[in-house]
């Protein structure tokens, strides 16, 4: 575990001549570079700042979560010398700079975001530099529940930086108004269970699916593909989910036939994840969602000023057509750009990150004023112990015990290079299918058909 | 008054009974050139190089998951028009188009005839219509989202007051065309407060006496209207409809806000970033984007020609 305190790792040489442009540039790179030009402006400033205890070094992170608390980011500081300037970018944003700026090949931050599903990308691109040299795989393969999701033919492109689930979330109090007591444990009984509440005028919609044609649909089907026993693609990247008995086929019907007949609000055809979680569920328009993200129930549907179900709403294990299903891993990670100029100062900060205490710590497990918002869990095993251990964190046992004994990557060889227009594929097709614009049994030949053209 | 072909140029530049002034060469160095040196600097790091850079890549190969980068001819161009999404994305545009600019122009004239006459408050009221204009396209797609949610949103209480539905309606991704006419007004609400300003400054300089002589010769409030007003703004209608097409011809905001990235609504721009951005196919990228920006210009160019006329009240 990386517990102790890093000792300030000597500044490798930038260069100091830009390299020449080798082929593309875009209007939107230019504005990238502009906005580097400002970070690189003040990490000279910080470079040749020698006088009283000023940084050494100056490292740009962008990161799609909230900054670390300051008073975490100022040891940081204090303990290795590295000054971190700190840039939270909403997630798509973040891919559209980090791709500009990887293809105009400009620096863009020394650490970066590397989510599970741009792994594969990364792999190929080679946007990211590999970690093997800065950390064993295979003795950390035992600490980090979710590490599959970064290795890519044996390359580590990014240190996960959070565990994260696909999980199942109900209101409790809801099924009790039904006088459900048990939970189910079989997608056969939670859609009894769904089909109870609405007629019993509990909850009038009571599943939240998001049917945006974005991301968020996308995982959720690869959610109950897991439930119904099967997964969307073969290990080869082949579709798995052509034949209408297969699992995919099958999830697809059940979301489709889901909307179609009112267990989802009419609304969710243009609704994303995040607002289902937090218009629907928090304010009991639904009931459940069956493809919920780990740690919602802390930090939306248990926040007062942001939920109407205090209290109401638990983590259950995710039902599957044979029981228990497994748990999707969609977890972020963080990495070096290829592009980077302070190596050795990234690696720092990520080992930094990565400790255990830090990890809790994000998590709440030092209470309110250390945690970094929307942070699911810790990236691992320590880390979860800390914050099971704190007893801070509602629901952190249940889901620090579905990380270690229930998650599976999506993709177990890692995400194709291709994943972003495969998810494309996906999630424009089961929305269509959903807004009546085509048949399942469309959605999924037009799906497949892009896999062909992709891997092809 | 006439109105007269822009080509003809007449009505201005200096007046030839003016006293001609004796002129002494002014010798300014290199300040004129300081001055506008930031400028320069400016459109052409910002708008000519990447114009060129876009000219030139739309004709090469650029993809980092298959590279390396190559000569391509016209073979992004071929590529995207086999796209049925990009075909889906030009119809849709072209949806846009038409109802962006006659929302715009038909509400910005009619918000115009209204702020003609002076009365009290007009400073305000000028000052509320503008508000749209400041907000970004992105914050409008969210309010909107809102107004438009089939759960608890705004228009569909307000229709159901009104007893005009029976039951709460999704409004948005239901259905192609009424999902896009909903977009483009959101659009609308945007630009509409600039062709309201462009059309009441082209109002403003319309002399009253002409209205006098309509109503001396007996002419009804439309045919005034019809004879005087709009063949006096005609060039304020052209920029207004030109200015309304290009955005609406490069509508994003709105569609990426309201129908994320569903094709039932999608726009040349939505498409070009998701084929850019997500599938990191910066050569089609850029191909779509020289083709918009051709088309983009020509229709301007058309739309110019065909309604601008020059208006000259000597």
């Amino acid at each position: 575990m990386l517990t102790k305190p890093y000792k300030h790792i000597p500044e490798e040489t930038v260069p100091k001549k830009a390299s020449r442009k080798a082929g593309s540039t875009t209007a939107v790179a230019l504005a990238a570079t502009m906005v580097v030009v400002g970070w690189g402006s003040s990490a000279f400033a910080a470079q040749n700042s020698h006088f009283g205890k000023k940084a050494d070094v100056t490292i740009n992170v962008a990161i799609a979560y909230p900054a670390p608390p300051a008073k975490l980011l100022d040891q940081f500081t204090a303990q290795t010398g590295i000054k971190v300037n700190y840039s939270y970018i909403q997630w798509d944003n973040l891919q559209t700079k980090i791709a500009a700026a990887a293809e105009a090949h400009t620096y863009f931050a020394d650490v970066a975001d590397v989510d599970w599903s741009k792994v594969g990308e990364y792999y190929a691109t080679k946007w990211f530099v590999p970690l093997n040299k800065y950390f064993n795989v295979a003795s950390l393969q035992s600490q980090y529940p979710q590490l599959a999701s970064f290795v890519r033919d044996g390359q580590l492109l990014g240190m996960p930086s959070d565990v994260s689930l696909l999980v199942t979330t109900v209101n409790t109090n809801d099924l009790a108004k039904a006088g459900i007591t048990t939970m189910p444990t079989t997608l056969m009984q939670y859609s009894a269970d769904l089909n109870a509440l609405k007629s019993k005028g509990v909850v009038q919609h009571p599943l939240d699916i998001p049917f945006a044609a974005a991301e968020g649909l996308s995982t959720y089907w690869y959610e109950l593909t897991a439930a119904y026993g099967g997964q969307v693609l073969s290990p080869s990247y082949q579709p798995e989910f052509t034949s209408p008995n297969s699992p995919g086929y099958q999830a697809m019907e059940w979301m489709v036939s889901a909307y179609k007949s009112g267990l989802v609000p009419k609304g969710n055809l243009d609704l994303e994840d995040y607002p289902g979680f937090t218009q629907d569920e928090a304010h009991n328009l639904t009931a459940s969602v069956f493809s919920d993200y780990s740690g919602d129930v802390g930090t939306i549907y248990d926040v007062p000023s942001d939920s109407t179900v205090v209290g109401d709403v638990s983590y259950i294990p995710t039902p599957g057509v044979k029981g228990i299903a497994p748990n999707l891993a969609n977890p972020d990670g963080i990495g070096i750009p290829a592009r980077a100029k302070n190596v050795n100062a990234a690696v720092t900060f990520i080992k930094w990150y990565d400790e255990a205490a830090n990890q809790a710590a994000f998590a709440g497990a030092n209470g309110p004023s250390e945690v970094v918002s929307t942070f699911p869990l810790p990236a691992n095993v320590a880390g979860l112990s800390d914050l099971v251990n704190s007893g801070k964190v509602p629901g952190a046992a249940e889901l620090a015990s579905l990380a270690e004994h229930h998650s599976r990557a999506i993709f177990p060889a890692g995400a194709p290079p291709w994943y972003p227009a495969f998810s494309n594929a996906v999630y424009t097709n089961l929305h269509s299918a959903a807004a009546g614009q085509e048949s399942v049994a469309s959605a999924i030949k037009n799906i497949a058909a892009q896999v062909a053209s992709l891997s092809g | 008054m006439t109105v007269t072909d822009a080509a003809a140029g007449e009505g201005y530049g200096p007046d030839p009974a003016a006293p001609a002034r004796a002129r002494r060469p002014r010798r300014d160095g290199a300040l004129p050139y300081v001055m506008i040196a930031p400028l320069v600097v400016f459109i052409g790091a910002l708008a000519i190089y990447p114009t060129v850079l876009t000219v030139i890549e739309a004709f090469m190969h650029i993809d980092p998951l298959t590279g390396p980068n190559h000569f391509a001819g016209f073979g992004n161009f071929s590529a995207i028009f086999r796209d049925p999404e990009v075909r889906q994305a030009i119809v849709n545009t072209g949806w846009y188009a038409l109802f962006g600019v006659a929302l715009t122009v038909g509400f910005g004239t009619g918000i115009a005839l209204l702020l003609q006459r002076p009365f009290r408050g007009r400073g305000v009221v000028l000052a509320i219509i503008v508000l749209p204009w400041a907000l970004p396209g992105v914050v409008e797609g969210v309010i909107w989202s809102w107004i438009y949610n089939p759960t608890f949103g705004v228009l569909n209480s307000a229709l159901k007051s009104l007893h005009l539905i029976g039951q709460y309606q999704l409004f948005i991704g239901a259905h192609q065309v009424e999902t896009i006419l909903l977009i483009a007004l959101v659009q609308a609400w945007q630009i509409t407060p600039l062709a309201a300003l462009i059309v009441l400054a082209a109002l403003e300089a319309i002399p009253g006496e002409l209205y006098e002589a309509a109503s001396v010769d007996g002419a009804s409030w439309h045919r005034t209207i019809r004879r005087v007003t709009l063949p006096l703004i005609r060039p304020a209608l052209a920029i207004a409809t030109v200015e309304a097409l290009i955005m609406s011809l490069n509508i994003f905001d709105q569609v990426y806000v309201l129908n994320a990235n569903s094709t039932t609504a999608s726009s040349l721009m939505s498409t070009t970033y998701f084929i850019t951005f997500q599938d990191l196919n910066f050569g089609e990228g850029y191909a779509l984007s020289l083709m918009a920006t051709v088309v983009t210009v020509a229709i301007a160019i058309g739309v110019v020609k065909l309604l601008y006329r020059k208006v000259d009240y000597q």
